[in-house]
């Protein structure tokens, strides 16, 4: 029974082998901020970090975590980002944002002041098929306000 | 006073008579420009929720004993199912129920297209389901499909008759014009690939049936589950709080609802049944692709004197005529136009709306066949177009246009084209290009909205629509605060559920905010009607002299009460305002207008095309919220990339098959691939249109993008490109092309 | 399903079993049922991760590799321009190279060479994608721009057998053997020795800006007067030119034309930029 350290919570969840990080955080855990919208490793939407590392956890099998940190959205609901993608318009229908929100603070936790070059490297393993890409660019331009 | 009328119903281009109860719209437009808050900047007020990841959208729904469903689709785009076991299914760990053909009337034996929904199980999990599915034995009879649209047409094989029109004499015309140029344009078939997939869970409470949808239509989703399950309409409670995207492929109920509606009803409990994003893009619609053969004539002065087109739309197993031919019809003023419209039957999923179905896929051959006529005349493309503006639909008034102050503001943009030109380098070649924009938007009754007013100065706007991440909850907040003046963040909205407030539109056609908006005023100026009424009694005052003001009742006098203590003498009770939306103006047609400016580079070794600048330029009557606005223009223009550049649902020219139902392969754009966007809107009310000038704006910045990007592209490099996407075999061949033209025009070397 | 997660190369790995490191590509062939398997074993805890001079363990990931300033620079740029930002995190060099082949028929399991069937669905049907080399037998595209890059660099592998150059990982499939790599089964990718060239460069052709695999992927090194093109995305395996002319004999189907074309331009612009 896997121990899975998630937004600085300890939780054994009893899941057989082969069920993904992105279910297990949903149906077993109710952290549903975590979106699945592929479920194949090509969109983005289920974004989590692994000691602070942007990847997509429906892909990830829950057996590998292992001592990894989890970090989902609900793990950073005050981050500034969240009211910078608020303030910026940086959402639409919001399906893909906690993941866009996700990786964004992945980028600015080790480059606080990215080019327009750098968010859109970083970034570009998120797909948005509403189209808030320039003001997801803003958001995370000018998340310190 | 109610008023019963018979009148003419626009949804997507499609028309229908329809019998509709009109309340008269009293209220005057506010004076144009920005107001207190309409007008003016506001951020989302689902923002929070939704970037927190609270939000509950229909996928993060959990009810307790709640099944998942799994639905069998046909491996096959042509078959019939000989035979069907579904007993090793049922025996499977977990499974609960299972159906097959005709137990539902959307699991069919005779499935015409790959992924059309045959059977379906309903399990403890969602993977117990799937392996269960995996035991169903059926014996397939494989038909031989067909593919090929233009075969269809020669067959007949139609979902539809032909649709024709014609004005003028166009045999005539072409024979005296003085240029004419005929050619060929192709769309592809794109995918919706909204984020959160189709999906439904269906609950059945005795005889009322709940179902919680991402849909684009709560009341057209209980409408259709009403009348195919034999329920009384209000038997069926449709929600939709929150909803990740639709983008037209949301309207209607779907093959998953009526599964899970029949297996909660077999197994009394609630079933959840959602779409894979490979069943996504199997089933769930598609914007069909388009053969044009279209033909344009002018004058040597540039006058158009006839357009033609044949328009072949490869829709798919069913589906709709969209209208490919619709901007050749409406956007010049061209006596002598005729078009032929054929929606082929084929073996391939059907379409859906899709954003602006038909005008998209038309405004692109129409607005590049034009720039290949300036070209051969010598004219400037923006010339042209205004050279044949067009001031009046062709049958009747417009309820406004401003289309020529789009071209003016657009000057500065197209001034561009020589520093652009003057850009390039190396293999890098730059130009630009721009088409213009027709479409509908005027929205329509029936519309209702309730403000509720309570004692602490909070009003809610109550309405069963949706937001479908189009920031309608927004703009309707702003209208409201507007009206009532009250700060937005005193405004609350409530909505998506049919048995939480009255009807309300389906969010399609660019309707939600002309149609919702005049009702939610309506119904915020009732309130403060009622609020007024109020205070005057309260406060010995004559109702004429007191007005609303920054979240007072002010008198003329001087005098000014907080609205709090006004509405806080009811205590618990709250004054209610009823709004519903107004008539749309007799005997006018309501379109919305644009124009985008494309500046493009094209790396002429390698075909690959970077898309530097958009401008989008919109007349779309008043704007509510310029924040939200200018993100749906962005959102159009960069959808609108992905339909030029990159996205193509590819089918196997032999079995039918979906080769390219997975992201990886079904190429969105992504945020690196996104140029500069300069949204510019006219924010002209429309005198003629309700309370509010508004039109709509989900659809408009779609329309021209294409033809905007391939008349750059022609502009950079003399190639035409005229079938989307333009991949790099497409840029590569088109450059190919007019080497060779060019080898032949050129004066032979002596 | 079991999951093993061995901690020493000496603890012995089962048959029938399916290697797993980043994920990026076992885990979802599993759940299409392209990979069966009783068991996982992850490898993570046997592979080592890390750069160390010219040695790449083969655990370390291609987001590790984009941002190293000393790795060189066709590696880099390949890794750069790889898959996603969250793939580039998860996937690991190692994996990297084994990833199978894009080619829709073959995700969509359709009886193809490659699943030991005797038609090549593409060479008649939809193939914008795939090969313009060695497409006779079979017209998938190989799509790992890092397998280019290292190839061109001359890099080499150390398994838990035996050590090869990158290039002789690939084979071409065959009649008697579809498999498209010389690996056994139990072989395991350990590290990778890359030497520094005078000069490289990896150009990619795709779809989209980013997050595609290679229409055409170029990939050129430069020692001394030694010049090394390789290329992906354009046969089953990463393909060797020994020369630019070399391009002059690609057997393009009538929907790949287009890439031989990308690649004459980009072969041009390598041999430039190593020049």
């Amino acid at each position: 029974m896997p121990e899975l350290r998630i937004n600085g919570e300890t939780h054994s969840v009893d899941v057989p082998v082969g069920r993904t990080l992105a279910e297990t955080l949903r149906n077993d855990l109710g952290l549903t901020g975590t979106k699945i919208a592929c479920a194949e490793g090509h969109c983005g939407a289920c974004t989590v970090l692994l000691d602070g590392v942007p990847v997509y956890s429906c892909i990830t099998l829950v057996h590998t975590v292992g001592e990894r940190e989890v970090t989902t959205i609900e793990g950073l609901r005050e981050h500034p980002l969240v009211a910078a993608f608020v303030r910026t318009d940086a959402l639409q229908c919001g399906f893909c944002t906690p993941g866009q929100i996700v990786s964004a603070s992945a980028l600015v936790a080790s480059n606080p002041d990215p080019s327009t070059d750098e968010i859109r490297h970083a970034m570009a393993g998120n797909l948005c098929r509403c189209g808030t890409d320039p003001k997801i660019e803003e958001a995370i331009a000018t998340w310190q306000g | 006073m109610a008023r019963l009328i018979r009148t003419e119903k626009e949804v997507e281009g499609r028309y229908e008579d329809v019998w509709l109860v009109v309340e008269e719209d009293a209220l005057e437009q506010w004076p144009a420009g920005p107001g207190e808050i309409v007008g003016r900047p506001a951020q989302r007020v689902t923002g929070p929720l939704r970037a927190r990841g609270e939000a509950r959208y229909t996928a993060d729904i959990r009810l307790p004993g709640m099944l998942q469903a799994a639905v069998l689709r046909s491996p096959h785009a042509y078959a019939r199912v000989k035979k069907i076991s579904l007993e090793p299914a049922l025996a499977a760990p977990g499974v609960r129920a299972a159906i097959g053909p005709g137990e539902v009337e959307v699991l069919t034996d005779e499935p015409g297209f790959q992924g059309q929904a045959v059977a379906a199980v309903a399990a403890d999990t969602y993977w117990q389901a799937r392996a269960a599915l995996e035991l169903v034995e059926v014996d397939w009879g494989v038909r031989e499909p067909l593919l090929d649209p233009d075969e269809a047409v020669r067959r007949g094989q139609l979902v539809g008759g032909p649709s024709r029109y014609e004005r003028g004499d166009v045999d005539r015309a072409l024979a005296e014009a003085d240029v004419v140029v005929e050619a060929e344009y192709r769309t592809q078939t794109v995918l919706h690939n909204s984020m959160e997939t189709h999906q439904s869970i269906c609950e059945w409470q005795g005889d009322r049936l709940d179902v919680y949808i991402s849909t684009q239509s709560i009341w057209g989703v209980r409408d259709e589950i009403a009348a195919a399950l034999g329920l009384a309409p209000d038997k069926v409670r449709v929600v939709c709080e929150f909803m990740g995207g639709g983008f037209g492929s949301k309207n209607g109920a779907n093959d998953h609802t009526f599964v899970a509606a029949e297996l909660a009803k077999r197994t009394g409990r609630p079933v959840r049944c959602a779409l894979t994003r490979r069943e996504e893009n199997l089933a769930s619609g598609n914007r069909n692709a388009t053969i044009q053969r279209l033909t344009a004539a002018a004058k040597s002065d540039g006058t158009l004197v006839a357009l033609a087109g044949e328009f072949v739309n490869a829709t798919g197993w069913s589906g709709w005529a969209s209208s490919t031919d619709g901007p050749m019809q409406m956007l010049y003023d061209c006596e002598n136009v005729r078009t032929t419209l054929y929606p082929a039957k084929i073996n391939t999923p059907p379409m859906k709306a899709f954003r602006a179905p038909g005008f998209v896929e038309g405004t692109f051959g129409l607005e590049c066949i034009l720039d290949e006529l300036a070209a051969k005349l010598e004219l400037d493309p923006l010339e042209i177009r205004r050279l044949n503006y067009a001031s009046s639909a062709a049958d009747r008034p417009l309820s406004s246009k401003n289309l020529m102050e789009c071209y003016r503001r657009a000057e500065p943009h197209w001034q561009r084209r020589d520093e652009v030109r003057a850009r390039s380098e190396g293999p890098w070649q730059r130009g630009v290009g721009l088409a213009s924009q027709v479409w509908y938007g005027g929205g329509g009754p029936p519309s209702y909205a309730w403000v509720r007013l309570g004692s602490d100065g909070h009003a809610t706007v109550i309405t069963a629509l949706q937001d479908i991440g189009t920031g309608t909850a927004t703009a309707m907040a702003q209208v409201a605060a507007e009206e009532l003046s009250l700060p937005i963040d005193r405004v609350d909205v409530v909505l998506g559920d049919s048995a939480r407030g009255p009807y309300a539109v389906t969010s399609a056609g660019s309707s939600t905010v002309p149609s919702m908006g005049p009702a939610v005023r309506s119904a915020a100026a009732e309130a403060a009607r009622q609020v007024i009424e109020i205070a005057a009694q309260r406060y010995e005052q004559e109702e004429r002299v007191l007005s609303l003001s920054d979240g007072q009742v002010v008198s003329s006098d001087g005098g000014s009460w907080p609205i709090e203590d006004v509405v806080g003498l009811l205590e618990d009770a709250q004054i209610l305002g009823k709004g519903a939306r107004g008539p749309n103006p007799a005997g006018m047609q309501v379109l919305t207008f644009g124009v985008q400016v494309a500046e493009v580079a094209v790396d002429v070794e390698t075909g690959e095309i970077r898309v530097e600048r958009v401008v989008a330029i919109h007349d779309v009557g008043r704007v509510i919220n310029p924040l939200g606005a200018s993100s749906q223009v962005e959102g159009g223009i960069i959808q609108g990339i992905g339909h030029t550049l990159s996205e193509d649902r590819l089918i196997d020219p032999q079995t039918g098959i979906t080769l390219n139902q997975t992201l990886d392969a079904y190429k969105l754009p992504t945020i690196a691939d996104v140029p500069e966007i300069v949204t510019e809107l006219l924010d002209i009310p429309d005198e003629h249109l309700t309370n509010l000038g508004s039109k709509g704006l989900g659809e408009p910045p779609i329309v021209p993008t294409a033809a905007a990007i391939a008349n750059a592209i022609r502009d950079a490099t003399g190639a035409d490109v005229r079938s989307l996407p333009i991949s790099r075999e497409e840029m590569l061949r088109a450059l190919a092309e007019a080497r060779e033209k060019e080898k032949r025009e050129a004066p032979a070397t002596v | 399903m079991k999951l093993l997660q061995p901690s020493s190369l000496d603890e012995p790995i089962p048959s029938n079993t399916v290697l797993l490191s980043g994920g990026t590509e076992v885990v979802p062939l599993i759940r299409d049922g392209l990979l069966e398997a009783e068991t996982l074993v992850d490898v993570r805890g046997i592979v080592p991760r890390g750069i160390d001079g010219t040695r790449i363990g083969a655990g370390t990931t291609l987001g590790e590799l984009e941002v190293d300033p000393d790795i060189p620079e066709a590696l880099r740029e390949a890794c750069r321009l790889a898959a996603s930002p969250q793939l580039r995190n998860m996937g690991s060099v190692g994996g990297n190279l084994l990833q199978a082949t894009r080619c829709w028929y073959w995700r969509l399991k359709f009886p193809c060479r490659l699943h030991g069937g005797d038609v090549c669905h593409a060479r008649r049907g939809e193939h914008r994608e795939h090969a313009i080399f060695g497409n006779d037998f079979c017209a998938s595209a190989h799509p790992s721009d890092v397998a280019a890059a290292l190839i061109a660099l001359r890099a080499t592998m150390q398994t838990n057998r035996r050590e090869l150059p990158v290039e002789e990982l690939y084979r071409m499939p065959s009649e008697d053997d579809r498999d498209v790599t010389t690996l056994e089964p139990g072989e395991l990718i350990l590290e990778l020795d890359v030497p520094r060239p005078e000069a490289s460069t990896y150009l990619k052709a795709m779809d989209r800006q980013r997050w595609s695999f290679p229409l055409v992927g170029v990939a050129a090194a430069r020692s001394g007067d030694e010049r090394r093109l390789v290329l992906a995305g354009v046969a089953p395996i990463p393909w060797v030119l020994d020369s630019p002319d070399d391009l002059e004999s690609a057997t393009p189907l009538p929907g790949t034309a287009y890439k031989v074309e990308i690649a004459r331009a980009l072969v041009r612009r390598a041999l430039e930029a190593v020049a």
